[in-house]
C-alpha cells in the first residue's frame, strides 16, 4: 500500500514541478472547482456562500476492499466522497490522498441533486493501491443525462479522462427529474466489473407543491406530473449489480482478466447479498482498506400502512439483465430511463406488474402503495432468476431485500 | 489554443476524413438492396473478427455474390408483392449431407410459390442441398423487421443465416411510416447479434454430424458480439471493405444538431441486448413493424423515450433520436472570451430558442463553458476527441491523440450496456459498440 501511496506523492510532485516550469496554463493535480467555496473543500462553510442552485461534490478514484455476503473479501475500483476536505491549505492534497486511498466504496457515493441545480462534480484520479503497476485515469459518465456535450459525457474513447494525482471538473445543468446512475466508462468492461458504479438521480421542481391523487396530498413527485400520479412519501435507491469473484482475485493477483470467461457469481442490491442488504448499518469495515467504510448503503426498506414508496431502479451489471419482484405489493411502474411513462400527447402509459426485467443501464421508477392494514407484514423484494437468491455457493442469499411495514 | 473551423480547414479535413473512412455516398442511408424479386443463396464464408479470429460462416448471399453476415438488407416499399427465390449452396464438412435451409418472414404473411414450392420443413417450406424455394409476400405493413432460417435455427441463425427488411411506407422515403411524426432526416440500421466460436469450429471441423454441437447449442457462451455482422472497431470502417468480404455493412452515425435520426435497432440473435445511446434519449416509436398508436391514424401517440433501448432476441425498435446541446447552460460553439474566432450569431427568427441555421440553443449563447478544463499534462486522450470542447473546433493535442474528428464534431458512445459484450474474445475495447458523431451545420455528413 505503501508503494502506491508514495508512487502518488511522486505523481504530483511530477506534475507541479511540469506547472511552474510554465508548461501549462492551470493548475496541475489536486484542484476543485465550486462556485463560493473558497478552500476547495466543495462545500461553504464560514464566511463562503453558496450561490443560489448550485451543489458541488468530490469524489476520489480508486481502489479498496468490499465483503461479500458469505464472509469473501473482494478487491474493488471505486468512487470514494471527499467531499469537505479542504484542498487549498498546504496539507490539503495529502490529506486528499491519504483519505482517498483504498477507500473505494460499493456502490459509489449516492449523488442527489435537485433540478434547475447547477452540478459541479470533481472527479480526482488517486490511484490503485494495491496495482501500482497500473496508471489507468477515471471518468464519470452521467449515464442518461439529457443533450450531453461530449466533454462532460466521461466516454473516454470520445474525449478527456483524468491521469493519477489531477482533478477534472464535470459541470452538469440539471433540466429533467429522473432517475440516472453513474459509473466510469474508462475500459468499461474491467473498471465497471471491479464496482465503479453508482445511483444518482434528480428530483422534480414540482416539489413542494401539493397535488391531491388518489385521495392523498403528495408535496413530493417522481416527475412534473402535474396531477400528483407521480407522488411518494418515501424513495430508495435500489441499484442492482453483480460482481465474478474471478475477475476480482485475477485483478488482485495482476493476472491477466478473464473477460470472454466473466460469469457473475455474487448478486447483489446496493452492493450487498441478502441478508446483509436488511442491514440498516454500514458493513464493518474490511482490515484490508484500513478501517474505511466501504459499503454505508443499505436496502431495507421501512415504511408505513397507506404510504406510497418510490423504488428508483436502476441496473450496471456488465454481465446480464436482471428481473426483480415484488411479493405481495404490486409494482406501480410510472418512469423508466429517466423519464415519465407518458406519451407525447399525455396519455399515461404507467401499468401495473410483479416483475419488471432491467437491463445494464436501463432505470426504472416504481412506486409501491403500501395497503392499509398491512401493519407489521414483511414483503420481500428479489429477483425471479431464482439460481442468483446466492452468495456464490451459498444458498439463500443474493439479490433479495425486505420491505418492512411499521 | 483552439482553432475555429473554416474553410480552407473545412475542405483538407473533409479530405482527411475521406482518407481516413473512404466514405461512400450510400452511408447516409441504410445499405442494402431494393426491387421486388430478390435471390438468395446460402453459401459459406468467413466472419472476421479484430481479435485475428476467423469464423465459418453460413450466410444469405445476394444471388452470385459472397455469403453475407448479415444476409442482405432487403429494402422493398409498402404495397409490392414480393418474391423471393433461396438457393441452398451450402457445402459442409463430413460425411453427412448439407442441411436443407429456409427463410421466416415474421411480421409477413409469406408463403411457397406453387411453381418452386420447395419441400416441408417444420417452420416453413425449405430448399435441399443443390435446390430451391420460392417465397412470396405482400409488403402490407411499412417498418423495420428481421428475416432468418427458419430450419433448425438454433443453429442456423448463430451460423449467420439472418438478415433485416426495410418496407418504406407510401407517405415516402423520409417517413418511418404513414404519419408526419415518423419524418427523419437520416437512418441507420442496428442489428445486434452474437456467436459462440465453438458451434462454429465443431461444425467446420465435423460438419452436421459433430456431436459437440448439441451440447454448445443447449448451453451457448457467446465471446463475440455485432452490429451490422461487424464487432468494433470494425463498425466504423467502410461499407463494402475489401478486407471484410463477408461482413460488407458497417455501423457510424452521423448527424447535425436538430437533426431527427430514425435508429431500427432489431435484436439478430438469441441473447438480450440493452442497447445504450449516449448523447440524448430517443423515442420508440414502433415496435416489431407496428407504430405505437391508440387507434389507426393516431399517430405515435403511445410512444415513450428512453436512454436504453431494450433489445430482444426477434424483435425491432424504431426510436427517433435528435441533439441540440439545449439547456446545457454553456455557449457549445464557445464565446469571444475563448477567443476572436469564436464570435458568431444565435438568430432565432421562428422564436423556438434555436438558430434558425446551426440548431444553437439561443438561450445558451455567449454563456462560458463554466469549468476551466485541466491541462493537457493531467489528462488522457481519445481518438475521437477533437482537442476542444466547443463543436466544430479543433484543439492542439500532443502527438498521436485525436485524429478520428477531424470536424471537431461531438462524439457519443452507442454500446451494449452489458458491457463485458464491448469485448472480441478477451480483447477490450470491440464488440457490440459504435460512436455517433454528431457535426456542426456545414460539415459534410457522407
Amino acid at each position: 500500500m505503501a508503494t502506491g501511496y508514495h508512487r502518488i506523492i511522486m505523481k504530483i510532485v511530477l506534475t507541479g514541478s511540469l506547472f511552474f516550469l510554465g508548461s501549462s496554463s492551470v493548475h496541475a493535480g489536486v484542484l476543485v472547482q465550486c462556485p463560493g467555496d473558497a478552500d476547495g473543500s466543495a462545500t461553504w462553510t464560514g464566511a463562503e456562500v453558496q450561490p443560489a442552485h448550485t451543489k458541488c461534490m468530490h469524489l476520489g478514484a480508486g481502489d479498496g476492499f468490499v465483503t461479500m455476503a458469505d464472509g469473501k473479501l473482494q478487491y474493488v475500483f471505486g468512487f470514494s466522497d471527499l467531499t469537505g476536505i479542504a484542498a487549498n491549505t498546504p496539507t490539503g492534497t495529502a490529506e486528499i490522498l491519504e483519505a482517498g486511498t483504498t477507500a473505494a466504496g460499493f456502490p459509489a457515493p449516492l449523488i442527489v441533486l435537485d433540478e434547475g441545480d447547477e452540478f459541479y462534480l470533481t472527479l480526482t484520479n488517486i490511484g490503485m493501491s494495491m496495482r501500482p503497476d497500473l496508471f489507468d485515469p477515471h471518468t464519470v459518465h452521467f449515464h442518461g443525462f439529457p443533450q450531453a456535450a461530449s466533454i462532460f459525457d466521461g466516454v473516454p474513447d470520445a474525449s478527456i479522462s483524468i491521469n493519477m494525482g489531477s482533478s477534472l471538473t464535470y459541470y452538469f445543468k440539471l433540466n429533467n427529474p429522473g432517475t440516472y446512475m453513474y459509473h466510469c466508462h474508462v475500459e468499461a468492461a474491467e473498471h465497471m466489473q471491479m464496482g465503479m458504479l453508482g445511483s444518482l438521480y434528480v428530483r422534480a421542481a414540482q416539489n413542494g407543491t401539493v397535488f391531491n391523487y388518489n385521495g392523498k396530498d403528495f408535496n413530493k413527485f417522481a416527475y412534473n406530473d402535474g396531477d400528483g400520479s407521480t407522488g411518494y412519501d418515501l424513495e430508495y435507491p435500489i441499484q442492482i449489480g453483480s460482481f465474478d469473484s474471478a475477475f476480482h482475485d485475477a485483478n488482485l493477483a495482476v493476472q491477466p482478466l478473464p473477460f470472454a470467461t466473466m460469469f457473475d457469481n455474487y448478486s447483489m442490491l446496493n452492493g450487498r447479498g441478502y441478508p446483509d442488504t436488511v442491514n440498516p448499518n454500514p458493513l464493518p469495515p474490511p482490515a484490508e482498506n484500513g478501517g474505511k467504510l466501504s459499503q454505508i448503503e443499505s436496502t431495507l426498506i421501512t415504511a408505513s400502512p397507506g404510504e406510497s414508496v418510490l423504488l428508483r431502479i436502476s441496473n450496471l451489471n456488465v454481465t446480464r439483465m436482471n428481473t426483480l419482484a415484488t411479493l405481495g405489493i404490486p409494482m406501480r411502474v410510472i418512469g423508466k430511463d429517466a423519464k415519465q411513462l407518458r406519451g407525447p400527447d399525455g396519455k399515461n402509459l404507467y401499468y401495473k406488474t410483479n416483475s419488471i426485467t432491467v437491463g445494464g443501464g436501463e432505470s426504472y421508477d416504481v412506486i409501491l402503495d403500501i395497503p392499509a392494514g398491512a401493519s407489521g407484514k414483511t414483503y420481500f423484494l428479489y429477483t425471479t432468476q431464482l439460481h442468483y437468491l446466492s452468495n456464490d455457493a451459498e444458498q439463500f442469499g443474493g439479490m433479495m431485500t425486505e420491505i418492512r411495514i411499521n | 489554443m483552439t482553432t475555429r473551423f473554416n474553410l480552407t480547414m473545412q475542405l483538407s479535413m473533409a479530405i482527411v476524413l475521406a482518407l481516413l473512412f473512404q466514405v461512400s455516398p450510400l452511408q447516409a442511408r441504410i445499405d442494402g438492396i431494393t426491387g421486388t424479386n430478390f435471390t438468395l443463396s446460402v453459401k459459406t464464408g468467413r466472419v472476421f473478427t479484430p481479435d485475428g479470429g476467423s469464423i465459418l460462416l453460413w450466410g444469405y448471399a445476394d444471388g452470385a455474390g459472397p455469403a453475407q453476415y448479415p444476409g442482405p438488407t432487403l429494402i422493398v416499399n409498402e404495397g409490392d408483392t414480393i418474391t423471393i427465390t433461396l438457393n441452398n449452396a451450402l457445402t459442409v464438412a463430413g460425411a453427412n449431407p448439407a442441411p436443407n435451409v429456409s427463410i421466416l418472414f415474421p411480421g409477413q404473411r409469406a408463403e411457397a410459390s406453387t411453381t418452386d414450392p420447395g419441400v416441408p420443413g417444420i417452420l416453413t417450406s425449405e430448399a435441399v442441398p443443390g435446390g430451391s424455394v420460392t417465397y412470396t409476400f405482400i409488403a402490407d405493413h411499412p417498418g423495420t423487421y428481421l428475416y432468418y432460417s427458419g430450419t433448425d435455427p438454433a443453429l442456423q441463425v448463430e451460423m449467420g443465416l439472418m438478415g433485416a427488411i426495410i418496407v418504406r411506407p407510401s407517405s415516402g422515403a423520409g417517413f418511418a411510416y404513414n404519419h408526419p411524426d415518423t419524418a427523419f432526416d437520416r437512418e441507420y440500421l442496428f442489428l445486434l447479434s452474437e456467436m459462440d466460436p465453438r458451434i462454429h469450429e465443431a461444425i467446420e471441423f465435423d460438419g452436421p454430424q459433430s456431436t459437440a454441437v448439441g451440447p454448445y447449442l443447449a448451453n451457448p457462451f457467446p465471446v463475440v458480439w455485432f452490429i451490422n455482422g461487424r464487432n468494433a472497431p470494425d463498425t466504423l470502417d467502410i461499407p463494402n471493405l475489401p478486407v471484410l468480404p463477408n461482413q460488407p455493412y458497417n455501423s457510424a452515425p452521423m448527424m447535425h444538431p436538430g437533426e431527427r435520426v430514425l435508429l431500427r435497432v432489431i435484436g439478430g440473435g438469441r441473447d438480450l441486448h440493452p442497447f445504450h445511446h449516449h448523447g440524448n434519449h430517443s423515442r420508440i416509436i414502433a415496435r416489431d413493424g407496428r407504430l405505437l398508436a391508440s387507434s389507426p391514424g393516431a399517430g405515435p401517440d403511445l410512444s415513450h423515450e428512453v436512454f436504453t433501448i431494450k433489445s430482444v432476441p426477434g424483435e425491432t425498435v424504431d426510436a427517433i433520436f435528435e441533439w441540440t446541446g439545449k439547456g446545457l447552460g454553456w455557449d457549445i460553439y464557445g464565446t469571444p472570451a475563448d477567443g476572436p474566432q469564436f464570435v458568431h450569431t444565435c438568430v432565432d427568427g421562428n422564436g423556438d430558442d434555436f438558430d434558425d441555421t446551426t440548431h444553437e440553443y439561443c438561450p445558451d449563447h455567449d454563456k462560458p463553458i463554466p469549468v476551466v478544463l485541466p491541462d493537457n499534462l493531467d489528462l488522457a486522450f481519445g481518438g475521437f476527441y477533437s482537442g476542444s470542447p466547443f463543436l466544430g473546433t479543433l484543439g492542439s493535442l500532443p502527438p498521436g491523440e485525436g485524429g478520428l474528428n477531424p470536424h471537431g464534431g461531438f462524439a457519443y458512445m452507442w454500446h451494449s450496456h452489458t458491457e463485458k459484450e464491448l469485448t472480441n474474445f478477451d480483447i477490450f475495447p470491440g464488440g457490440l459498440m459504435t460512436m455517433l458523431i454528431i457535426v456542426p451545420q456545414g460539415a459534410s455528413i457522407p
